[in-house]
């Protein structure tokens, strides 16, 4: 007998946050696969998988229904509501009466029924369980249901009711509703009431009189009822599940039978249970979970009509009987009647644009109006003469515009937007008004109407850029114009347009945190009860894949395949681990989507609130599409923070207002300087691959830039385009043509195609289809299978324009190859304007350039790059001083070199009363000269003599470690500085940058300078560093700092600055207060002009009278006075601060401290000790390089120096060796796995590549360490003297070679070097892995239950390219070598946002 | 609540799992009725073999006795699915 047709009205799929784990593709594919014609989602608290749902229904030729499961307050738990309870007599107004009010919900739960071992469970799981009769007894909420929209007016309420569950709970409690909120919301809106609502429990604790009421109340307050049965085949669940059936057959309304399912198979089972108790983070096991079975799986038909035949039996009275058949039958009849209309009801294929004033016709007048004044009045550029392209005159220029303006406007009127681009100038003129840097990205830099209503500022027809691929009338997809705007500013740029468009008609986007490796290993081995630190060490093996190739991964990345975690123990948890794979644990703001949509917003997405207090819609960027509301994409980039900040300086100490959007784009000595690849902090040029294209390319202009921007892109590199490419541009080949009729459109770069229009264009000129359509036929080439779909269209309609049969193959394997992966020439052009901007602001005002670039951090590199390029190019770098330090990096000018005077500039933003300190004697005093290693420590620095044995010790400050300890102090984690054995260090030789004349380089001029530039004398030629960089520094306390500048003593600035004493021990540590205790005589600061602190306790110092130099104290005396201070702030805690009687006596009395911690009491830091405290506590070293500490080690290998480099023959075997900046592990052409990382070792950057076939013995010590010494081969990649990189083979950890050569000589360390054994990687390495991991014996178990594990197989391009699945993946953490700071990253990121 | 023995049983069982007949301590007993029947995962994250791909434990209360005349009693069987083994958990007084 066939089943009878059923359909699942209560699914939970795995936009369940952390409880459901199948997606609702898989759902509905294996619904269709059981031949069931519908499938509903109800999602826990969200509708974040409704459109997911929709489109996967869709796909599987199903219908779909949809719905939400919430948890139902009972009143006295959400103040903002009013209580429960209406109809059943007074209303009690307070939780506790609540909970023993009329219908006393929870107390009849609050226990586990008795005598079912498998429950004990109620506890937690109160707002977890949607299982049969599981308890729900949680003070204040009573029970979950479902509800489920029928028809538009259902779904519009479904919305509405979402967005208010989760607008009227507060904190971290999930969304819940009253009954009262319900009633509100219910036209439309089937109510469920399963054995997890108020209803069932009562049922299920045997409390039928209850059961009733519960019951009657709902039909008193929603008209549309229905009691849903469920068994799960739990301990009891039958007998209740009967007893509910009853119950609805009794009050007569309808009894549905539903699996409330949460997972795809039984197998699913373990999965969700180990999500219920990361949510509820107690261990598996804990009695507060309830029991799993796996029976909440999307069961056939049959299952479920012989759960209908069990339950029927099961059940007393009339009508028994026909009990499982009239189950079946209700059922299906609800869903018939919650099936929903994509189109009709959710408005699925319209658009629903913001409305403007007018009417479409008024709003398309407008927007020719603005455009055709742009071009007869504003501020269209290529009228005029400048940016002309050469011998067009100004007449034709204007024709052109106006003929590329009518095309636009007649493709905008055909699709309908003239209110989009309307919307989008508004905002983008209105985040500029505020003052907020804003710049187009994306294929909308291709449209002329952009560019003509200021969204961008690119000329397409300067540069040849389609509006084809950005709108055409054939697409039906979206445009997506996309802004950037400063990362730090981005979201005031938000505020500007919720404040204009309004909560109605916008909201961001969503997106959802899924479980990559380390969070899935971290939550299974949790509920598993592992010990944190196990738990820790496991996951930060492994380096940040997906769940998915976890096994994978353990057998085929070189470093983990060493580190003994393939142990049965584990297998399981790995095998858990995998099947959480790609699940959405949390919801995110995405970080630049906003919605714009009409004022139906509302009705068609639930809204909750974002972390940042912005309206969040439960839409992400994917499902925005399919409902047709329109998303702006605002970018918070750091360059464009940094740009500005560069500016805000340039302003400050010059004077002087740059105009960085109206500079010319032809400065030569721009250009020059990126010739020179001289680019490191640039946007987009930076990058070691980027530094050697520029070189090769030589960039002239900006479409040069756009070139470059284009081809480095992993097709491009690895395809071979470069090469053709440049022979052709440097005139050493003739460009080639698949064809005469193509020049055209390759001429730009040599008959290689770079760029996505190009593929347009050859489309359209081989088969005559126009270029929207050719758009449509590229998009589709990028697809799987695209090319040989699209492969007989294009022959049949090339040979009948004419073209000849070996043409049109020619043709067409170019286009097959390079259509998927061209770059969009719009876009390219609109990161052109940045990346030539931020070259011309590191070429015109490099000190206010390094300011902005460390302050906002826009690149890839460590901050200590930036700081080691700075002083390559003459900048000074000044250290870290409480008088003169602000929030941010600041330029100084050094009024003249010689006696290193700070010249007087504005104050910063953030200290606005700065006073004038004509001569504070900071800058010679404290600024550490570019290259000068060797400069004489202070004269009562003794050197350093008694080596050291003891480690740091975790967790403790370096400010304790120096006081407890005098001997040297230990880089973090295991490094060592060799302050016995080399009185003085020797520094790396340093000599800055040889500087060829500008101008094309010719590569054999070279000019010793002190810098690169002939910087003007009156401009700032130095940076100050902030105090953001110091570690554990509040926010707060540095606004207390800045407003409390200047001090005149450390206990002048303990008294008013207040910070903490960590902070303090910090700031004395780097010698941020020096300048204060200089000896020198010097006009104190003038502290009485400085009343800063809002309100400072203290009262302000007088006026310290010069005195003759005194003994100046160290900073370890400094450190011991703050430890006094400490305590006697401690001890006078309640009464007003100490008034400081001896203020009156000069800087160094005027401590008032001299008798306590006697100036020169205790040893000066010497210059390890201060390199160490730097790197501690800034993350970078600033008084001298971290290398030339192991100048011995270093010279006794023949250690060869990024200087040396280029003058090195190709193939020589060398060793080189640096602070680790950089590794990467880019996509390449073989489909190997190479592991790229640069060194720095104080004269510049080396450029390393481990290829597979070494990574075996180098990976795990190359991640696992910090400081490198690597042997390899010098490989030349190119002609240009920079473009060479060593090809590593071996590596080696330096600090343990240095403790090698301490005890045993350099012949020790090259037998150590010879027998491999040295480092992380070979001693210690994962040692520190838990004991589990190292259980040798025991065979490795399979992965059972797991999912099979993705096979890492390597991805394959129609062009030969192929990607290895670990591309783009870091390595393992766990970097113990690593100083505590961000001093090296593997994220490339020149925004803040994955786009 | 009756007395706990946790003994293997010799079970026989239809197709579907549920019990027809049962021996324990060397006596034979009919099953006359399913009185109840749940299923459990057990507690799979403590074992160290590796895990069954369904770690459930199923449960029978069945009303049993030794042959006709004889007093019919309340048994509660379990089955480990993956292993395929019974026991006998307790014995309702």
């Amino acid at each position: 007998m066939p089943a009878p047709q059923f359909t699942h009205l209560h699914v939970a799929s795995s936009y369940s946050l952390r409880y459901g784990t199948a997606t609702p593709a898989v759902l509905a594919a294996r619904a269709a696969d059981l031949g069931m014609p519908a499938l509903a989602l109800t999602d826990r608290d969200g509708l974040y998988g409704a459109f997911k749902h929709v489109q996967a229904c869709a796909d599987a030729g199903i219908k779909p229904l949809l719905g939400v499961d919430l948890l139902v307050s009972s009143g006295g738990a959400t103040p903002r509501n009013p209580p429960l309870s209406r109809g059943e007599g007074p209303s009690p107004h307070t939780a506790s009466v609540a909970r023993a009010g009329p219908i006393a919900e929870t107390a009849i739960v609050s226990g586990p029924p008795a005598g079912t071992e498998a429950r004990g469970s109620a506890g937690t799981e109160a707002r977890g369980s949607a299982g049969t009769g599981t308890g729900v007894a949680q003070p204040g909420f009573s029970g979950r249901v479902t509800l489920l929209a029928t028809g538009r007016q259902g779904w519009g309420s479904l919305c509405r009711l979402v967005s208010a569950a989760h607008a009227a709970t507060e904190g971290d409690d999930g969304p819940a509703v009253t009954l009262e909120l319900i009633a509100e919301h219910a036209a439309g809106l089937v109510v469920l009431l399963g054995p997890a609502s108020d209803v069932g429990v009562a049922v299920a604790a045997r409390h039928p009189d209850l059961a009733r009421r519960a019951l009657d109340r709902w039909r008193h307050l929603v008209p549309d009822v229905a009691v849903e049965v469920v068994d799960h085949l739990e301990h009891k669940s039958t007998i209740r599940a009967a007893r509910l059936a009853e119950l609805a057959r009794d009050a007569g309304i309808p009894a549905v039978l539903s699996n409330a399912v949460r997972y795809l198979d039984p197998a699913g089972s373990l999965a969700a249970q180990v999500l219920d108790a990361a949510r509820h983070l107690v261990p598996l096991g804990s009695p507060r979970l309830v029991p799993h079975n796996g029976r909440a799986y999307l069961a056939s038909p049959a299952d479920m009509a012989a759960t209908a035949a069990r339950v029927a039996a099961a059940m007393t009275g009339p009508g028994t009987a026909s009990a499982a058949l009239g189950l079946l039958a209700e059922t299906d009849e609800l869903a018939r009647r919650c099936v929903l209309d994509p189109a009709y009801d959710l408005g699925v294929g319209t658009h629903h644009l913001p409305e403007t004033e007018g009417t479409a016709y008024d709003q398309h007048k407008e927007l020719r109006d603005r455009c055709e004044h742009a071009i007869l009045h504003g501020r269209y550029r290529t009228a005029s003469a400048g940016s002309r392209p050469r011998g067009v005159s100004r007449r034709k220029a204007a024709q052109q515009a106006r003929d590329r303006l009518e095309h636009e406007l007649d493709i905008i009127a055909k699709t309908g937007m003239a209110a989009y681009f309307l919307t989008v100038a508004d905002v983008a003129d209105r985040i500029k008004d505020a003052g907020i840097r804003c710049a187009i990205r994306g294929s909308g830099a291709g449209s002329f109407v952009n560019h003509l209503l200021g969204i961008s500022a690119i000329d397409p027809l300067e540069h040849d850029l389609l509006m084809e691929r950005f709108l055409s009338p054939v697409r039906a997809t979206l445009p997506d114009i996309d802004l950037d705007v400063e990362s730090a500013r981005r979201l005031d740029a938000y505020r500007i347009i919720f404040d204009r468009y309004g909560a109605e008609r916008t909201a961001c986007v969503c997106m959802m945190e899924t479980y990559r490796a380390r969070s899935a290993i971290r939550d299974v081995a949790a509920a598993m009860s592992l010990p944190p630190d196990e738990i820790g060490a496991i996951a930060k093996a492994f380096p940040h894949i997906r769940a998915k190739q976890i096994t994978a991964a353990l057998t085929e990345l070189p470093e983990l395949r060493r580190s003994r975690l393939n142990d049965a123990q584990l297998a399981t948890l790995f095998g858990i681990a995998q099947q959480l794979d790609g699940l959405p644990r949390h919801v995110a703001m995405h970080p630049c989507g906003v919605l714009l949509s009409d004022r139906s917003l509302l009705n068609r997405t639930a809204v909750q609130r974002s972390g940042e207090g912005f309206p969040l819609s439960q839409l992400d960027k994917d499902d925005a599409e399919i409902a047709g509301v329109i998303k702006l994409d605002v970018l918070g980039v750091r360059m464009q923070s940094a740009m500005a900040h560069t500016l805000t300086e340039i302003q400050r100490t010059e004077s002087k207002q740059v105009d960085i959007d109206a500079i010319a784009r032809d400065d030569q000595a721009t250009y020059a300087m990126i010739q020179r690849s001289e680019t490191i902090g640039c946007f987009q040029i930076e990058s070691p691959g980027q530094r050697e294209l520029v070189k090769k390319l030589a960039p002239r202009d900006i479409a040069d830039l756009i070139v470059d921007i284009s081809l480095f892109r992993p097709g491009p590199v690895n395809s071979d385009m470069i090469g053709p490419f440049l022979r052709t541009r440097h005139g050493l080949a003739e460009p080639r043509y698949p064809h005469e009729d193509l020049a055209a459109a390759l001429r730009e770069t040599g008959g290689v195609v770079v760029f996505h229009e190009q593929v347009l264009r050859i489309i359209d000129v081989l088969t005559g289809c126009g270029l929207a359509e050719a758009d449509l036929v590229r998009r589709h080439l990028s697809k799987e299978g695209g090319p040989e779909r699209t492969a007989p269209w294009f022959r049949a309609q090339a040979l009948a324009r004419g073209f000849d049969l070996v043409t049109v193959e020619r043709v067409w394997q170019v286009v097959a190859a390079f259509g998927g992966f061209g770059f969009c020439k719009a876009h390219a052009a609109a990161f052109a304007i940045p990346v030539y901007q931020s070259a011309w602001l590191k070429r015109h005002h490099p000190a206010a350039f390094y300011a902005g670039v460390l302050t906002h951090d826009p690149g890839m590199y460590p901050k200590r790059v930036i700081i080691a390029d700075a002083r390559l190019s003459g900048v000074q770098v000044l250290p870290v001083d409480v008088n003169a330090s602000s929030a941010d990096w600041t330029t100084v000018a050094l009024q003249d070199d010689a006696s290193g005077t700070e010249a007087a500039f504005p104050p910063p933003p953030h200290s606005p009363l700065q006073p004038e300190r004509p001569d504070t004697p900071a800058a010679t005093e404290a600024a550490f000269p570019p290259h000068s290693p060797l400069q004489p420590a202070r004269s009562d620095t003794p050197a350093a003599n008694d080596p050291g044995t003891g480690r740091p010790r975790p967790g403790r400050s370096p400010a304790r470690r120096l006081l407890e300890s005098t001997g040297p102090l230990r880089f973090p984690g295991r490094s060592h500085l060799p302050g016995g054995h080399s009185a003085r260090p020797v520094a790396p030789p340093r000599t800055p940058r040889p500087v060829p004349p500008e101008g094309p380089p010719d590569g054999t001029a070279r000019v010793h300078r002190a810098g690169k530039y002939p910087v003007p004398a009156a401009s700032p030629q130095a940076i100050r560093c902030s105090l953001r960089e110091v570690k554990g520094i509040s926010d707060a306390e540095i606004a207390r700092i800045v407003a409390g500048q200047p001090y005149a003593s450390l206990r002048d600035f303990w008294n008013r600055a207040r910070v903490s004493r960590p902070v303090a021990e910090h700031l004395v540590l780097i010698g941020a207060f020096d300048s204060l205790y200089d000896p020198r005589p010097r006009h104190a600061p003038n502290v009485r002009a400085a009343p800063r602190s809002p309100a400072p306790p203290a009262p302000t110092p007088p006026p310290p009278v010069p005195t003759p130099p005194a003994p100046r104290p160290t900073r370890r005396d400094l450190l011991a006075r703050v430890g006094v201070l400490a305590r006697q702030s401690s001890s006078a805690q309640a009464e007003a601060p100490v008034l400081d009687l001896f203020a009156g006596a000069g800087a160094e009395a005027g401590d008032g401290m001299a008798d306590l911690v006697p100036a020169g009491q205790l040893r000066e830091l010497d210059l390890a000790e201060r390199v160490a405290a730097e790197l501690e506590v800034l993350g970078f070293d600033v008084s001298q390089h971290v290398m030339s500490f192991y100048a011995e080690l270093l010279a006794g290998l023949a250690v060869v120096s990024s200087a040396e480099l280029p003058g090195r023959e190709s193939g020589a075997a060398i060793l080189v060796a640096g602070a680790k900046v950089a590794t990467q592990t880019p996509a390449v052409r073989s489909g190997q796995r190479i592991i790229f990382a640069s060194l720095d070792d104080a004269a510049g950057l080396v450029d390393l590549a481990f290829f597979e076939s070494v990574q075996d013995r180098c990976a795990a010590r190359l991640f696992g360490s910090w400081l490198l010494l690597v042997r390899g081969r010098v490989r030349r990649a190119g002609a240009g003297p920079m473009a060479v990189t060593v090809n590593g083979y071996e590596c080696w950890d330096i600090p343990a070679l240095e403790e090698i050569r301490v005890a045993g000589g350099m012949d020790a360390v090259r037998a150590a070097m010879a027998a491999g054994d040295v480092g992380p990687g070979a001693h210690q390495g994962l040692q520190d892995q838990p004991p589990t991991a190292a259980r040798p014996g025991q065979a490795a178990a399979p992965a059972v239950p797991a999912a099979p594990s993705d096979p890492a197989i390597p991805v394959a391009f129609a062009n030969g390219f192929i990607l290895s699945p670990y591309a783009e993946t870091g390595g393992p953490g766990g970097n113990l070598k690593t100083p505590p700071r961000n001093l090296w990253h593997a994220s490339p990121g020149s925004t803040d946002t994955p786009n | 609540m009756g007395r706990v023995y946790g003994e293997p049983a010799e079970v026989q069982a239809r197709e579907d799992g549920r019990p027809t007949g049962f021996a324990w301590r060397g006596r034979r007993y009919a099953v006359s009725a399913v009185q109840e029947h749940w299923l459990v995962n057990r507690a799979w994250w403590r074992e160290s073999a590796p895990l069954p791909a369904r770690p459930e434990l199923e449960f029978w209360r069945v009303e049993a006795s030794t042959g006709k005349g004889a007093p019919a009693g309340s048994y509660e069987l379990r089955r480990d699915i993956a292993a395929g083994t019974w026991t006998l958990r307790r014995i309702a007084d």
